[in-house]
Order: C-alpha cells, then sequence, then structure tokens
C-alpha cells in the first residue's frame, strides 16, 4: 500500500472517534492506524508501548517517538510510514504543553483541520516532486524506497488484477510446487537421528541404553538432514511483461507460499520489495495489495539499474553463498548495459546460482540478441523457458537433475 | 549499578564512560529494555556497534556477559544444555562392577551434577548476584528450528528438561539479540523484542567515536578520516565499510604515527577499511581520477570544536 500525507491523514481522521484520554486509548488508535496503513501491530505490543510510555517523560518527544517505534514496529522499512504517521498523530492538539490527558473525543474541530491542512501539504509536496529533475529522484530511490516514489517522467499505470481467476491456476500451483521443492533442497547440516548415518550419536545410544542397563546394544546414529535453500526471486513487471504478467503473480505468489525463505522484488524502472505484501494464504486479498502498491507495473524496464539497487541494499544481507537468485525477464533493457553485466557479475560471486526464466525463450526464432540478455548470459547458471505449463514441468525436470 | 534507577541520560553517560557514543535514540530503547525487561533485538549493517553495546553494558552493570553465537545447526545441545554421557556411562560402569542398585543409578545419573550447562541455561541458572546479560549473536544465522525454540525461553525464562523438571530463571537476564537481517526473523519473535535499527553514524557522531577511543588524535585528522568514510559509504562499494573499519584504521594511522592523512597514507593503509581486492582497486581508481579527494573532502566537511 502506498503511503502519502494523504493516506495518513486518512487514516489519522478514521481513527479519531477511538480517540480518549489517557495513554491507552490513544495508542489504540495509534496502532488502529498504523494497521491501515499497512504495519502489523498486536495487542501485546500496544500493551507494553504504553507500558514504556509510562516509563520515561512522555513530553520529550523524540523519547516519545523512540519509545513507541521500538515497541510497535519490527523492521525499518516501516520506519518512515511511522514517522509520517506519528507527526500527523501527535501534532493535533498542543503536544509539548500536555501530552495526551486533553486529548479532545469529539476532536471534529481539530480533524476537519488537519484534513484540509493534509489535502494543502499533499498538494505542495508533489508539486515539489514534479519540479525535482529525475536523476535527483533516482538518487532518492536507491536509499529510500520502502515508500514508492511518484516519478512523472515514467509511464506508470495501476494494473487491475482483479479479472485473474484462481480456478485455472491449479496446474500451474503443481508445476510451481514442484519446481519449489527442487529449488530449494539441498542437504542441511543440521543432522537428525536415524538407524543408519554416519556419526554416532552418543546422547542418544546413551539413553537407549539405559533400558538394558547401561548396556549399549543398539548404536544410534545420525544422518544429515534435507534443508531449504533460499530463494530470491527477481521479476521483470515492465511494459514488455505485460501478457505474462498473470502467470509471474501465480510464481511469485507460489513460490513464496511454498516456500521458507523466498524474498520476492519486482523491477520495471525501479525495484520494489513485495515480500511482506504476499505473505498471505488469501490470494485475491495479496493481488489486491501489490497493484495497490506497485507504481512502476507496465512501464519501461531498467535491469541494470534495478538489480544496482538490489546489490546495493539487499544483496549484501539477503544473498548467501546457498541463495538461489531468480531472475524473470526477457531481457530487453532500456538502460545501461555494461551497468546490468557489472551488477550480474556481483550477484554471481554472491549467490549459489543465478536462474534466468524468460519467456520469450520459447518463440521459435527468438534468439537472445537484445543487449542486455546477452550482458547477462555469461552470468547465468540456467537459462531457461517460462511460458506455459508445459514449460514450468520441464523446469522441475531440470532443477531435479542439477539438485541430484 | 542498580540499572531500575537509572534514567535515559545516565545510560548515555555510563556508555560513554565506557567509550560506547550513542545516540539519545538508542539509549531509550536500551533503558526500555532494561526496565521492562524485554528483549532488545538491534538490526543495522555490519560493523556499526550492535554486539558491542551488550558487551559494554555488561560490563557497566558489572554482570556477567553470557555470549551465544549463533550458526546453522545450531541446536538446543549446544544451546541450552546437555548430558555428560561419559560421565554417566563412566558411572554406570563403575555401578555395574560394585553390582550396584539399578533404580538408584537411573535416577542419580539425571541430576544437575552430570548436566552441562549451555549459555541459556546458564544465562538462567546463573549464580551472581545480579541478573546476566545474555547476548544471542547473529540470530540470523541460526535455523527457524531454534527461533522457535528461544520463543518458548524468552517468553518465560524457564527451561523444562523431562528429567530434572522446569528450571526457572532466578534473576531475568537483559536479553540482546542481534541480527545481520541475512534473513527476517519470525514475527512471533520479534513481537517479543523491542526494535532498533541502528544506521551508520553521521560524520558528527563518527567524529565522536574517533575522539573518545582516541583521545590523542589530531583534530584535523579525525574530521579526514570520517569525511573520508561518509564519502565512500555514499559511493559503490562491495561492502560498505562500517565503523569497527573506521575505528580500525584510526588505529593503524596512529600507530604509524601520521599526523595528516594524504592519499599516499590513504593508498597505503586501505587494507583497514576495505577487504576485497576489487573495491580496494576501485578505490585506486576513484583516487587517481580525483573523484574521491582528500582536500575537497576536507573543505566540504563540518568544523569540529573538541
Amino acid at each position: 500500500m502506498e503511503v502519502t500525507q494523504e493516506t495518513v491523514a486518512a487514516a489519522v481522521n478514521s481513527v479519531a472517534s477511538a480517540r480518549g484520554k489517557g495513554t491507552l486509548p490513544n495508542l489504540m488508535a495509534f496502532a488502529r492506524a498504523l494497521k491501515q496503513l499497512g504495519v502489523k501491530v498486536s495487542l501485546s505490543q500496544v500493551l507494553d508501548a504504553s507500558r514504556s510510555a509510562d516509563l520515561v517523560d512522555i513530553a520529550e518527544k523524540s523519547d516519545f517517538r523512540a519509545v513507541l517505534r521500538s515497541n510497535l514496529i519490527l523492521q525499518k522499512e516501516d520506519f518512515p510510514t511511522f514517522d509520517m504517521l506519528f507527526d500527523r498523530f501527535w501534532r493535533e492538539q498542543s503536544y509539548e504543553r500536555v501530552p495526551m490527558e486533553t486529548m479532545d473525543i469529539q476532536g471534529t474541530p481539530a480533524d476537519s483541520h488537519a484534513q484540509e491542512g493534509g489535502d494543502e501539504e499533499g498538494g505542495l509536496e508533489e508539486a515539489a516532486v514534479e519540479s525535482i529533475p529525475k536523476e535527483d529522484l533516482q538518487l532518492e530511490n536507491l536509499d529510500e524506497f520502502a515508500v514508492p516514489t511518484y516519478s512523472p517522467q515514467e509511464l506508470m499505470n495501476r494494473k487491475d488484477f482483479s479479472e485473474m481467476g484462481v480456478e485455472e491456476s491449479r496446474a500451474i500451483a503443481r508445476a510451481i510446487l514442484l519446481i519449489a521443492t527442487k529449488i530449494a533442497t539441498q542437504i542441511s547440516r543440521r543432522k537428525k537421528i536415524g538407524r543408519k548415518g554416519n556419526t554416532v550419536d552418543p546422547r542418544w545410544t546413551m539413553r537407549r541404553s539405559m533400558k538394558y542397563g547401561g548396556e549399549i546394544i543398539d548404536l544410534v546414529h545420525r544422518k544429515k538432514r534435507i534443508k531449504k535453500t533460499r530463494v530470491v526471486l527477481l521479476c521483470d513487471v515492465s511494459g514488455s511483461m505485460d501478457c505474462y504478467s498473470r502467470f509471474l503473480i501465480q510464481f511469485m505468489y507460489g513460490l513464496q507460499n511454498e516456500l521458507w525463505g523466498v524474498e520476492t522484488f519486482v523491477f520495471s524502472t525501479s525495484l520494489s520489495r513485495i515480500t511482506h505484501l504476499i505473505r498471505t494464504k488469501d490470494i485475491g486479498n495479496a493481488l489486491e495489495k501489490i497493484s495497490g502498491s506497485i507504481l512502476g507495473w507496465s512501464g519501461g524496464t531498467n535491469i541494470g539499474r534495478s538489480l544496482h539497487t538490489f546489490n546495493r541494499n539487499f544483496a549484501p544481507s539477503m544473498v548467501t553463498h546457498r541463495t538461489v537468485v531468480v531472475i524473470i525477464s526477457d531481457g530487453w533493457d532500456r538502460g545501461d548495459v555494461s551497468l546490468l553485466e557489472r551488477e550480474m557479475q556481483d550477484i554471481k560471486r554472491r549467490c549459489k546460482k543465478i536462474i534466468w526464466l524468460n519467456p520469450l525463450l520459447a518463440s521459435e526464432n527468438y534468439e537472445p540478441l537484445c543487449k542486455g540478455m546477452q550482458a547477462a548470459l555469461p552470468y547465468l547458471d540456467l537459462f531457461l523457458s517460462v511460458h506455459n505449463v508445459n514449460s514450468l514441468v520441464s523446469l522441475g525436470r531440470t532443477l531435479q537433475k542439477m539438485v541430484a | 549499578m542498580n540499572p531500575e534507577q537509572l534514567t535515559i541520560e545516565q545510560v548515555q553517560e555510563i556508555l560513554l564512560k565506557e567509550k560506547y557514543v550513542c545516540d539519545r535514540a538508542l539509549a531509550t530503547v536500551v533503558y526500555l529494555s532494561l526496565i521492562m525487561g524485554k528483549p532488545l533485538l538491534l538490526e543495522g549493517e555490519a560493523g556499526v556497534g550492535k554486539t558491542e553495546i551488550a558487551k559494554v553494558l555488561a560490563k557497566v552493570l558489572d554482570a556477567k556477559l553470557i555470549r551465544l553465537q549463533c550458526y546453522e545447526g545450531l541446536d538446543s545441545n549446544t544451546a541450552l544444555y546437555e548430558w555428560n554421557y561419559p560421565k554417566q556411562m563412566l558411572r554406570i560402569k563403575l555401578e555395574e562392577v560394585e553390582h550396584g542398585d539399578k533404580e538408584k543409578v537411573e535416577t542419580e545419573i539425571f541430576t544437575q551434577e552430570y548436566l552441562i550447562k549451555r549459555p541459556l541455561l546458564e544465562a538462567i541458572q546463573t549464580d551472581g548476584a545480579g541478573p546476566p546479560v545474555l547476548l544471542i549473536d547473529e540470530i540470523d544465522r541460526a535455523d527457524m528450528e531454534f527461533e522457535a525454540f528461544l520463543l518458548e525461553v524468552l517468553s518465560d525464562f524457564q527451561i523444562t528438561i523431562p528429567e530434572l523438571g522446569t528450571l526457572t530463571a532466578k534473576h531475568r537476564p537483559y536479553v540482546f539479540l542481534t541480527s545481520n537481517r541475512t534473513r527476517e526473523i519470525h514475527d512471533a519473535l520479534k513481537r517479543r523484542c523491542l526494535y532498533h535499527w541502528i544506521e551508520y553514524p553521521t560524520f558528527e557522531k563518527e567524529y565522536e567515536i574517533i575522539t573518545t577511543k582516541f583521545p590523542e588524535v589530531e583534530s584535523k585528522m579525525a574530521r579526514q578520516i570520517c569525511a573520508f568514510m561518509q564519502k565512500v559509504r555514499e559511493m559503490n562499494f562491495y561492502k560498505r565499510p562500517g565503523v569497527a573499519e573506521t575505528l580500525d584504521w584510526a588505529s593503524a594511522l596512529i600507530a604509524l604515527n601520521r599526523k595528516n592523512l594524504d592519499d599516499k597514507t590513504v593508498v597505503e593503509t586501505m587494507g583497514c577499511v576495505f577487504k576485497y581486492r576489487e573495491d580496494l582497486h576501485h578505490l585506486r581508481e576513484q583516487m587517481e581520477g580525483r573523484q574521491l579527494n582528500l582536500d575537497a573532502l576536507l573543505r566540504a566537511s563540518p568544523e569540529m570544536v573538541s
């Protein structure tokens, strides 16, 4: 979900009636507003936040902010949302003087005023964004793209996924499950006990021998367990991939929900992390959330820049020697090819395998001639086609061989 | 020192006394964590001082530091407790020779005497006067199973050993968890913790860190170092250097008796800051191409009064 001054103002307004005297009611309202903006907060967190608030001088605004943030926010990505809401939520009354005791229950005059103020500010901000040259915007994006930014130069439109039917996806879902297990299977360093295995487990051998009065009769062994790899999925959602978007969503959703430890990103001209958006069992809801938050859907492509963002902000922590990076893209790139090549090299160095799935590969006279694809080719471990269910099944088989 | 009577300012002060420079927000969450007895989850890039704060706190609170370094495959045997089976085995054999009572042996070999305490059990059963500081380092490296199991320990501060019963904490330990974010920590665990993200320091904070750790350093060189580090963190390096690298570098420069930073010195000592061949190469290129200009950096950096 996109967080702007308007949505924040709307969230504050909608919980205005729930605000009351004292810390707790206000915090509950605050938490509800956070929820509306897409940040999950549990009741126990709110209670702890309220307890914490009693421990500091809440007239000190920065302390109060730190207190609420450390209790309610569990990932850095939500900090900007929190800060925007915090500023708006607690500023309505003269905060510094009388913190929460005087919060006005009706709140209507103050709120309607806030609403006006919000609109005005939002408008100003948008105008300001428009006047910033494109390059500056991009720099900003690199650092802070948890909040989707507005960029007028690029073709941005929202995609409506509502027409997508779930029933036709059964076959795809099965194939994805197969692929998911193949991509993800690896031998673990963690061991489990069993009759056969390489090493003896003295602890359990001892335990079992108790029934024979300490005489060792059965040896208990340990064997290596199957362990799941981590997968990072990078999906191209630019205009040229439009006709596959339905499949892409399925694939991202399927993979993420079948496996533990999948990180999902989409990119066109810039990159967005959507892992948290599709971490749900309800696909319809997930689709709505994605289409609501990704602005670059069906825009142009800049693979190099997107990968750069990925390498800079996410790869150092998310990609390790046991991570499989899966890129789904047709390779049509309008950006700097040498940048793309550099970034591919970077990913290659960090990860276990790079798999590139290209929906165009299936068409008869396709050759990976576009510059972007050519630059990426040397760094790929697997270059495969995905365009229909059959190709998915064969992808599953290939992966099976690869793991075996 | 009794943590319950501290204020936020005092937390900041006592940490500074041990040369840990921390901003007000971090001091606030540390204070809360101490008072509420809630674990504190610290995230941030490598080398920003996540582990350090737990160590320093243990020192200033005069508490025992119990550290659990997480790794893949860490299981409850290594984290919690294990029976001392060779000793048990020996006892059984001895009793066998002396024709001892089987029932008696069976109960006796499962007593505290035959128990090996691992960090988590140690944190709960510690004998000291006050609560210990439990540092669970790099929790993101451990696997999901371990996380789930930690959940149980951190919510009740008790451990159930089937043969012995439930052991409850004498003093609830101060718990610090750190994560480098190589993967997301499960929400259930996060919800039991306070959360704080430690950013790379600003120019001013980094300057303060250097001058606190190395009072002998010249103000100009400290400014040069900070300006340089701030700049390279913005640039495109494979591994961005943290505060730990800054301190390594500063101490190297002091050991070499340098009073001023020039291009040659930087190139000579860069091994302290960059640990990849490509990064070193990239740096040399940038310095030759004057994209990274020490004098310009120094000029652009704020004046500091020490």
